[in-house]
């Protein structure tokens, strides 16, 4: 980053890191600064039940695939190099299955020390992962598809 | 063979018929290509073609291609390490030459001092004057405070006058003042829409020419000392200051004059350390030249002085950006035959307004001498968030009638459908006996719509 580093928020994984370890400490759930130009920093501290309580309600799902036949397509906000895991975890953010909220964290773009995050746009579950781990990623590139809960 | 090249893939931060042709004159040097687009530029030829093609943000050109930030990123993310800025957009932006440079990359232009010092007329101005180009009689610097001073420089130069912003340019920020009762009321008020448009209230005050014709010189510099001229271009059917047809050479002008000049502005690029290619924009009346502006990029218009001369001027713009020699000698460089360009807009023919939309026949003409340069093909859909060029035809012959008369029937085969276009203008320019003649000023285009609107 060259100049105006104002114009997105610059953090390294480390300083990441720290704020969410602040977060977790204070009992914060989440943060989020945004930039003047909408790019946005976006932590959400470790939340380990919801994703058994994913695995749990994921029968009753499958019961409404027929009347959900509306997807959403979770689409980047920038561009950069797609993870779906957070570096630091083991666990990836939202697997095929799992239920997020809209706004949740779903994806990283990284460019250099830049993590951009792809947030959900809707509550729903994530039924298919349509781009690649690893891969230099351009904005507006669907990520992955999703059954928003309110069109079941 | 790429080892000792300074890059070896190239990032082209434009798109339209300018990206094409960058990439490729890449294409043709064995460098890779990076296209970055916008999302409304996603079916694009040069993105469809290019080596790697890398989304960088919305329709807006604000967060896509005048995103500095999302540029320098793009280019380091796609393994890029230099960056062709085309026409507009970057292109003449001192800060985004620097910062491109001083992140260790190559911009493909000038320095961003030179691209500074001509972005500021006065400056451009006095440069010019030190270096021996002549300049339109005027103020030579800004204007003075005291009302009595301007009126005195004025009477000294002779009305009518135009009173221009030191920070504008294309047309922007000037005023015509035909009256010295007129004439402070003028200052005033082009001073405070300076400050609003330009953040610079900064004028200056030149004799204001009545009749005269735009003609250009095209230079190619490189960066061991040797600056070229490339001959003149006639541009002066214009409407709105935006250029509508070119050609080269300039017609009814002695080529010993135009020598004269291009050896002085030659001169000027060695002055001031001038990189890469460049164009020295005049008003010439009456047997005179009067530097109006530099612009500091490849222009639209470049084409027809590369019929003309042999020169491609976007490879020697790759070639001289790798810190290459340039090969050409000025006494290798001859002008042969004639060249004119026509732009081909999407608009109405007679309201001029934008006619975005799919494209749903193109049909594109041939022939000996006939070059179309162009990123549209059949079934693209013209994006309306830029502007309205949609590629260019341009004609060579030996003579101006050959170049007009191959001209015109490249126009007459020409079949697009879906959109209008400004075909049916250029045809109706070309049968225009002014036009046939040559040497039109650069109201006769106005003018010329003016009558023809009128009952």
């Amino acid at each position: 980053m060259t100049g105006s580093a104002s114009q997105i928020p610059s953090f390294d994984t480390d300083e990441i890191a720290s704020i969410a370890g602040m977060l977790a400490q204070a009992g914060l759930e989440s943060f989020e600064i945004s930039g003047p130009d909408g790019t946005r920093l976006f932590i959400k501290t470790s939340q380990p039940e919801p994703q058994s309580e994913t695995r749990h309600t994921q029968p009753p799902l499958s019961k409404k695939t027929n009347a959900a036949n509306t997807c959403r397509a979770v689409k980047t906000p920038y561009f950069g190099v797609l993870t779906f895991t957070h570096p630091l975890r083991d666990t990836p953010f939202a697997p095929v299955g799992s239920h997020v909220k809209a706004d949740d964290v779903v994806a990283l773009l990284t460019l250099e020390t830049l993590q951009i995050p792809v947030v959900a746009s809707v509550d729903g579950e994530v039924i298919e992962i349509t781009a690649q781990e690893g891969e230099l990623t351009g904005f507006g590139t669907e990520i992955m598809k999703m059954r928003p809960t309110s069109a079941a | 063979m790429t080892d000792n090249r300074r890059f070896n893939r190239v990032l082209i931060a434009n798109r339209g018929e300018i990206a094409l042709r960058i990439q490729r004159a890449c294409r043709q040097l064995g460098l890779e290509t990076v296209a970055v687009y916008s999302d409304a530029d996603r079916e694009s030829r040069h993105v469809q073609e290019a080596d790697i093609a890398l989304c960088i943000g919305p329709a807006a050109a604000s967060r896509s291609y005048l995103d500095q930030d999302g540029l320098l990123l793009a280019t380091r993310a796609t393994g890029a390490t230099a960056i062709h800025p085309g026409y507009g957009f970057l292109s003449e932006n001192a800060d985004f030459a620097d910062a491109v440079e001083e992140a260790g990359l190559t911009f493909i232009g000038p320095t961003g001092t030179s691209i500074r010092m001509m972005g500021d007329k006065i400056t451009a101005k006095r440069t010019m004057l030190a270096a021996g180009v002549p300049c339109v009689p005027g103020s030579d610097g800004p204007l003075p405070e005291s009302p009595d001073e301007i009126l005195a420089l004025a009477e000294k130069v002779g009305f009518p006058v135009i009173v221009k912003a030191s920070g504008g340019g294309g047309g922007r920020g000037m005023r015509v003042v035909h009256r010295a009762e007129d004439l402070i009321e003028a200052v005033g008020l082009t001073s405070r829409e300076a400050q609003q448009a330009f953040g610079n209230p900064t004028l200056y005050l030149e004799k204001f020419m009545q009749k005269p014709r735009h003609i250009e010189i095209q230079v190619l510099c490189d960066t061991h000392g040797t600056a070229l001229w490339l001959g003149a271009r006639d541009c002066s059917l214009q409407r709105r200051h935006q250029k509508v047809l070119e050609e080269a050479p300039p017609p009814g002008i002695d080529p010993a004059v135009i020598a004269e000049i291009g050896e002085r502005c030659a001169e000027a690029c060695r002055h001031i350390g001038y990189r890469g290619a460049g164009t020295f924009e005049f008003l010439y009346e009456d047997g005179v030249f009067a530097f109006i502006e530099m612009n500091t990029r490849v222009q639209v218009e470049h084409p027809v002085t590369e019929q003309i001369t042999d020169v491609d001027i976007v490879a020697e713009q790759l070639r001289i950006a790798q810190g290459d020699r340039l090969t050409i000698r000025q006494e290798d460089i001859v002008f042969r035959g004639h060249a004119i360009e026509c732009r081909l807009n999407a608009e109405d023919g007679l309201t001029f307004l934008p006619s975005p939309g799919t494209v749903t026949r193109w049909d594109l003409p041939g022939g000996p001498g006939i070059r179309v340069d162009s990123h549209v093909v059949s079934g693209y859909t013209i994006p309306p968030y830029y502007d309205s060029l949609i590629g260019k035809i341009i004609g060579y012959g030996a003579t101006r009638e050959e170049a007009i008369a191959r001209l015109q029937v490249a126009l007459a085969e020409m079949k697009v459908e879906g959109i209008s276009t400004n075909i049916d203008l250029h045809q109706d320019l070309l049968a225009n006996p002014t036009v046939r003649k040559g040497s039109m000023d650069i109201h006769f285009l106005e003018k010329w719509l003016e009558e023809r609107a009128a009952p």
